[in-house]
C-alpha cells in the first residue's frame, strides 16, 4: 500500500460536501459474496472478529438488491457464470467487481479445464483483481482500499462499461452460454451499436 | 405554529436518535464480538449511499407500501410523549397508538408483496405470525395499566408516574413490567427474535428486493420503530421525562439492555417464538392484569 492510495478520508466533513455520492460509496461498500470456488474460506475471518471488515464500512449482504461489491471468488464454471450475471445485472448502480485469486483472473489451475472459464472480464467488467492462490485477508483489505483510490480518481467504471459495450458483452455471453433466457438489460444500447455496426459494415 | 415546530423537531429528532441507536447497535455489538467495529456514523454513511444509487421498482404498490409504512411510523411517534413534549397529545392516547402501530407493518407487507420475491413472502407472513406472538401479551400489558392507572391518555400515565415514581417498580405493575420486558425485542424484531429478516436463511426477509433509495426509506422505517418500541416502554414503565435530556437517557438505558440480548442471543424458529411468547410473557400478563383487578377493585 503506497502512502497516496488507501488513505482513510472518512471524517473529512469537506469531502462530503463536495461529492456525498463518491463517499458514501467508498465507505458503505456493501459486498456480495459469490460463493464459486475455494476462496469463500477466506471470506469468514475477513468479515468476523480476526479481522473485521465492518470497521471499513465492508459488510456482507444477502441478495444484489442491497450490493455494490461483487466479489467472484474463485474459478467460475459455465453453469455458475449464468448465475453470476443474472446477480451482476441486479445490483443497483453504480457497482464493483472484483475478482478473488488467479482462477477469474487467467483459469488458474483450471487453465485447461473444459468447463471453467478462463477470463471473467470478457462476460462482465472486473474493476479489479486479487492475485493470488489463495489470496490472505489482508489482501481483500489491499484491494478495498485501492478501490477506494479508484472511485476518488472516477476511474471504478466498470458498471459505465458494461452499459456502454453491453451488445459485446452479451455476445460473449451467449456464445459460452447459448441463447439466454433473460431480456437485455439495455435493450436500447444493443440496438444503438447494430446500427452503427450496419453503418460501418 | 407552535404545533408545527413541535411536529418537526420530534419527527426529525426521532429519526436521528434512531439512526444513532443502529449505529450504536452495530458497535455495541461488535465491541461485544471483540471487534473494533463500523465507526457510529455508518447508518448515516449507509443511507447517503442508498440515495446516490439507482433503484429498480416492482410496481406502484412496491412505492406507495414504502410511503405508506413510513408515514405510518412518523404519525406514531407524534403520539408519543417526548421528554415534555407531545405534538398530539389531545385525542385517544394508547388506543389509538395500538391500532395505528400496526400501519407501518403493513406497508412493509404490502410493498414487499408487491415484489413477488418468495423470500420476502415468507419475512412477511413470519413477521404477521410474531405479531400475532405478542399483541395478546402487550394488549394485556396496556390493559392493566389502563386500569391502574384510569385513563388511556399516554400523557397522563406519564404525569402521574413523574410524581408517583416508575411504574416499573410499583407493585401491582411489576408483573405486567417483566412481561413486557420480555415481549420487547419481539416488537422490537431484534434477537432472539430476529426471524422476520434472517440474513442466512431467508436473504433478509422483506428486505430481499429493496435497493438504493428503497433501502434507504426502509432503514429510516426501521429506526423509527426502534425509537417506538423503546419510547413506549420508557413512557409507559420507566416514567418518561420531565425533559427531552432525561427522557433519552432512559432511552439509552433501556436499549443498552436489550442491545446485550441481541449481541449473544441466537434465533428461535418461528414456531419456537410464538411457543414462548404464549407461554411466559402472557402468563405473566395475565397474572399482572389479575393482580391489578384485584388491588384496584
Amino acid at each position: 500500500m503506497t502512502k497516496k492510495s488507501g488513505k482513510m478520508d472518512r471524517n473529512n466533513i469537506g469531502k462530503w460536501f463536495k461529492s456525498p455520492g463518491n463517499m458514501g460509496q467508498k465507505y458503505s461498500l456493501h459486498a456480495l459474496y459469490f460463493c464459486t470456488g475455494c476462496g469463500i474460506i477466506e471470506i469468514p475471518p475477513t468479515i468476523t472478529t480476526r479481522w473485521d471488515a465492518e470497521r471499513f464500512g465492508v459488510i456482507p449482504v444477502a441478495t444484489p438488491r442491497q450490493a455494490n461489491l461483487f466479489l467472484i471468488t474463485g474459478y467460475v464454471s459455465v453453469k455458475t457464470l449464468r448465475y453470476i450475471i443474472r446477480s451482476y445485472e441486479q445490483m443497483p448502480e453504480p457497482k464493483y467487481t472484483v475478482g478473488f485469486g488467479s482462477c477469474p483472473i487467467n483459469g488458474g489451475m483450471y487453465w485447461d479445464s473444459y468447463n471453467t472459464i478462463k477470463h471473467l472480464d470478457k462476460y462482465i467488467p472486473v474493476d479489479g483483481w486479487i492475485a493470488g492462490c489463495m489470496p490472505r485477508p489482508e489482501a481483500v483489505f489491499v484491494a478495498v482500499t485501492h478501490l477506494w483510490t479508484l472511485i476518488d480518481k472516477g476511474m471504478a467504471t466498470g458498471y459505465l462499461k458494461y452499459r456502454e459495450h453491453y451488445a459485446k458483452y452479451r455476445r460473449n455471453q451467449e456464445k459460452i452460454l447459448g441463447e439466454l433466457e433473460w431480456p437485455p438489460l439495455f435493450s436500447k444500447e444493443e440496438e444503438n451499436e447494430k446500427s452503427r455496426e450496419k453503418v460501418a459494415g | 405554529m407552535v404545533l408545527v415546530l413541535q411536529i418537526l423537531f420530534v419527527s426529525i429528532l426521532a429519526c436521528l436518535v434512531g439512526l444513532f441507536l443502529i449505529g450504536l447497535s452495530r458497535k455495541v455489538t461488535a465491541r461485544i464480538h471483540w471487534r473494533y467495529g463500523p465507526p457510529l456514523s455508518q447508518p448515516f454513511i449507509d443511507i447517503v449511499k442508498w440515495f446516490s444509487q439507482t433503484a429498480v421498482s416492482h410496481g406502484k404498490l412496491f412505492d406507495a407500501g414504502m410511503i405508506f409504512s413510513l408515514t405510518g411510523s412518523v404519525v406514531v411517534v407524534l403520539f408519543l410523549p417526548f421528554g415534555g413534549i407531545c405534538p398530539l397529545s389531545g385525542s385517544g392516547g394508547l388506543l389509538v397508538i395500538l391500532y395505528l402501530m400496526l400501519i407501518a407493518p403493513l406497508g412493509i407487507a404490502l410493498s414487499a408483496g408487491e415484489s413477488a420475491n418468495p423470500h420476502a413472502s415468507i419475512g412477511v407472513s413470519r413477521k404477521m405470525q410474531l405479531a400475532f406472538g405478542y399483541e395478546l401479551s402487550l394488549l394485556m400489558i396496556l390493559l392493566s395499566l389502563m386500569t391502574y392507572y384510569r385513563t388511556v391518555s399516554i400523557v397522563d400515565i406519564v404525569e402521574t408516574q413523574i410524581q408517583a415514581g416508575w411504574s416499573l417498580v410499583q407493585l401491582p405493575l411489576v408483573v405486567s413490567g417483566l412481561a413486557y420486558l420480555l415481549i420487547m425485542p419481539a416488537i422490537m424484531g431484534i434477537r432472539p427474535f430476529e426471524m422476520i429478516q434472517a440474513p442466512q436463511e431467508i436473504s433478509s426477509g422483506p428486505m430481499a428486493e429493496y435497493g438504493g433509495k428503497f433501502l434507504a426509506f426502509a432503514t429510516l422505517q426501521h429506526a423509527f420503530n426502534i425509537y417506538i418500541g423503546l419510547s413506549l416502554f420508557v413512557n409507559l414503565f420507566m416514567g418518561g421525562g420531565s425533559n427531552a435530556g432525561y427522557f433519552l437517557i432512559k432511552l439509552l438505558l433501556a436499549f443498552m439492555v436489550f442491545q446485550v440480548v441481541h449481541a449473544v442471543w441466537p434465533r428461535f424458529r418461528i414456531e419456537q417464538a410464538v411457543r414462548y411468547l404464549w407461554r411466559w410473557p402472557a402468563l405473566l400478563a395475565f397474572i399482572g392484569l389479575i393482580i391489578v383487578w384485584v388491588t384496584t377493585s
